[in-house]
């Protein structure tokens, strides 16, 4: 066993000992062991840093993905867990149990402008990590723990500045954007100097056997050859991943990877109920209208005002008003304008005023929806704050933070999206259904995740005898096979090479004749993916 | 609340004033040493040097409660500023010599002791540290081990008391040190050593897949510093550090 000495030591004694200038007090002479004696770290398991964080309970897999990431993967990882399982919570304890042991004291964390300051709350709040956000005129060399967008740090001049310090560690949220190795993001993180480096990504390998090569070699450069000599071995199927048993392995050696069947979080439960409404006679009759006799309008726009009409009079007059005018056209803006309140509003009041001030978030597709709703509501005096994709990350922030402290209702389009946590509420509501059952994941992921203590309910509005109801009834019925596949979906969906399960969703339901038509293909998309599914049990 | 304590210990064995301390924050004021250790701000003290004028020591408030919303720095365990302050003292407080301090009215001998604080780091795949004092009479050759703790309770300082005076020592420090060394390779051997085994394994299966990827193209300058990254990360060894060590004068039977 090799055996490292400090030769020095002796002689530096018997020269110093005898100088009273060089020696020190008692005092602190005595802090300098204890203070030892506060960082070592006394066992090659476990984390030193559980104990200095008694205020948090932190759930076993994100634990074991500390340790994993320390003891195992030298600090370079991939943390890859799905959405809602808290992967901000294991790259904090990393953080952390490494600034304990004094091997981190210079980081840099790079995150979506929208979530900066999320990330430096959570920081302080839960690691004590004196994190701070990058402002203008901020000294990169001077603040320990940078947190910043990768579009602000890639800009000169602080790329100049970011690449001549030497990081301890660098951590890269939403590292799937980095998958593509021409981009500029790419070459700059690449060209980051670091000792650690954690990579955070909910969808960590999607298509390309490329993009893996393309993360690892961010972790390892050069771990696995060249790009070009990668290519010509494996070419750039996903397949040679489980046929090649040393590029697995190189892959579990770099990602963590939980999924919500292997985790605690099977405590909460989700309790899914669909509203089914009808539409009152002038809404029939508008229906109707769109639905048979609008000539001349391509047969996937027909879909989409269907859609619309579904889930406002004001989504579907927006667009229609888009569309050139022809007596059809007026027709039905005349007769969609004769309907009362829409009936999914009603009923969206009549539950929000069943939750005793619980929050709740309603989801909408549309924008018009969403304005029409914020309304609706405020007349029947429930408070609610909008939210959209678009919003800047500050806005997002107020709002996420007036809808915590002072109103009921988040009314989110769409992309309300990434990384926003919102676990102090539990009823989801949507109010209308998007194509791809998936969505509804990433909604309720919003939700139901890391730090949720009640069951969520979510609540699925559909209008009988319309499109939705074709929707719910071909697509949501077999929600049970969407919720069995979730952690797998991605991986199934590239194997069976479908890039974007939305677009061919929505290209059956506008390219089918007939209803039957209709329900073979999705009958048999769906089969597809369930025996792929079954194949991947099988193999696990 | 012990960190609290440590830093207030650190800070009055610096000869800093508090200015004001709550539940939440401390505030420091600190003399122009510290300053000059902790605030690097070299090109000040440079130029106030320069002009003659007396430097202005800053004050320093440390947040110890993170919920305070007050304006200084928060500090935790891992902070950079604790780090800084923890390297500092590893850095300085290397060397000491101490004299107990006897109350008496006889002439009272003092017996030297070799002090030496360990840390032994055994380092492969993963990492595990231990740590020893040891003390060792340079007279009669007794040897005691937990030594930080049996000085403890004793009253020690830099300057030898009246009436007392040392005794001079038989062990040369360096022949002292030899068989202070010699127990702990002793130790050392005397254990279990299969983590060392499992990291031999480790990095042979990092090897093969690193010789798997690109062990192929010859003269390849990242294969050679991969290789040389692995045998760094794995290869077991065992670092003998040596904290800090002094030479403490002792009563006869004081420990």
């Amino acid at each position: 066993m090799q055996i490292i000495k400090d030769k020095q030591f002796i002689s530096q004694l018997s020269e110093k000992i005898n100088d009273p200038q060089q020696l020190s007090s008692w005092e602190l002479f005595k802090m300098a062991y204890e203070v030892e004696k506060l960082s070592i770290t006394t066992d090659f398991q476990g984390l030193q840093s559980l104990a200095h964080l008694p205020h948090m309970k932190f759930m076993n897999h994100q634990i074991k993905a500390a340790e994993q990431t320390i003891q195992e993967m030298n600090g370079r990882a991939i943390l890859a867990d799905e959405v809602g399982l808290g992967k901000t919570i294991e790259a904090g304890l990393i953080l952390k149990e490494y600034m304990v042991r004094g091997l981190v004291r210079k980081a840099l964390i790079l995150v979506p402008a929208s979530l900066v300051n999320q990330w430096v709350t959570e920081l302080r709040e839960k690691f004590f990590i004196p994190a701070v956000a990058y402002r203008k005129n901020y000294d990169w060399s001077q603040v320990d723990i940078m947190v910043s967008s990768i579009d602000t740090a890639k800009r000169m001049p602080h790329q100049e500045k970011i690449i001549d310090i030497d990081y301890d560690f660098l951590l890269i949220d939403e590292a799937h954007k980095l998958k593509n190795n021409k981009t500029k993001n790419y070459a700059f993180v690449q060209s980051l100097r670091k000792k650690y480096c954690l990579l955070l990504t909910a969808t960590p390998i999607q298509n390309e056997l490329m993009e893996i090569f393309n993360l690892v070699s961010i972790l390892k450069p050069g771990h696995l050859g060249s790009s070009q000599s990668f290519m010509d071995r494996f070419g750039n199927k996903r397949s040679k991943l489980k046929e090649d048993t040393y590029l697995n392995k190189l892959v579990q050696k770099v990602m963590i990877r939980n999924t919500r069947n292997d985790t605690a979080l099977n405590n909460t439960k989700r309790i899914i109920q669909t509203v089914w409404l009808d539409f009152c006679n002038t809404g029939k009759e508008a229906y109707a209208i769109l639905e048979e006799k609008l000539a001349g309008v391509p047969h996937f726009a027909r879909i989409t005002y269907l859609r619309e009409l579904c889930s406002s009079r004001e989504a579907c007059c927006f667009s229609l008003n888009k569309q050139q005018s022809s007596s059809n056209v007026l027709d039905a803006l005349n007769k969609i304008s004769d309907m009362p309140h829409h009936p999914k509003a009603e009923k969206l009041v009549e539950y929000l005023k069943g939750l005793n001030g619980e929050k709740a978030i309603v989801f909408t597709e549309y924008r018009a929806t969403q304005i029409y709703l914020q309304w609706y509501l405020s007349k029947h005096g429930i408070s609610s704050v909008p939210f959209r994709g678009g919003f800047k990350a500050g806005k997002k922030d107020w709002m996420r933070q007036l809808f915590k402290d002072r109103a009921q209702v988040l009314i989110a389009t769409e992309a309300a999206g990434e990384g926003i946590n919102l676990q102090f509420c539990h009823h989801v509501f949507n109010y209308d259904l998007p194509w791809n059952p998936m969505r509804l994941e990433q909604r309720i992921g919003r939700v139901h995740r890391y730090g949720q203590e009640n069951d969520v309910k979510i609540y699925n509005f559909a209008i009988r005898n319309t499109i939705e109801e074709q929707i719910m009834n071909l697509l949501y019925e077999k929600i049970e096979l969407f919720e069995k596949v979730i952690g797998d979906l991605d991986d199934i969906l590239s194997e069976l090479e479908i890039k974007n399960l939305d677009y061919e969703i929505k290209n059956i339901f506008t390219e089918s004749v007939s209803a039957g038509e209709r329900k073979i293909k999705l009958d048999n998309l769906m089969a597809v993916i369930e025996s792929n599914a079954e194949n991947m049990e099988k193999e696990a | 609340m012990e960190l609290t304590n440590l830093l207030e210990r650190y800070f009055t064995a610096h000869h800093c004033t508090e200015i004001d301390k709550t539940d939440e924050f401390m505030k420091v004021q600190l003399t122009e040493e510290l300053d000059k250790t902790l605030m690097n701000r070299p090109f000040y003290w440079h130029y106030v040097k320069s002009t003659g004028a007396e430097g202005k020591p800053m004050t320093l408030t440390l947040i110890t409660d993170h919920r305070s919303k007050g304006k200084g720095e928060l500090i935790h365990f891992g902070s950079p500023r604790l780090q800084q302050i923890f390297s500092n003292l590893r850095k300085n407080e290397r060397f000491t010599r101490q004299f107990q301090h006897v109350e008496t009215n006889i002439n009272t001998p003092l017996y030297p002791w070799l002090l030496v604080n360990f840390k032994l780091s055994y380092e492969g795949k993963q990492m595990r540290e231990e740590m020893f004092s040891i003390g060792l009479q340079l007279v009669n050759g007794t040897m005691k081990t937990d030594m930080m703790e049996l000085l403890e309770p004793l009253r020690l300082s830099l300057s030898i008391g009246d009436l007392c005076h040392t005794i001079t020592p038989l062990i040369r420090i360096e022949n002292g040190f030899a068989r202070i060394e010699k127990l702990m390779q002793s130790y050392i051997d005397s254990q279990n050593h299969e983590w060392a085994n499992q990291s031999l394994r480790t990095m042979k299966e990092e090897q093969d897949l690193l010789n798997h990827f690109i062990g192929s193209e010859e003269n390849n300058e990242v294969f050679n510093k991969e290789t040389e990254g692995i045998r760094k990360r794995y290869e077991p060894k065992i670092y003998m550090h040596i904290i800090n060590s002094g030479i403490i004068h002792l009563q006869n039977n004081a420990i």
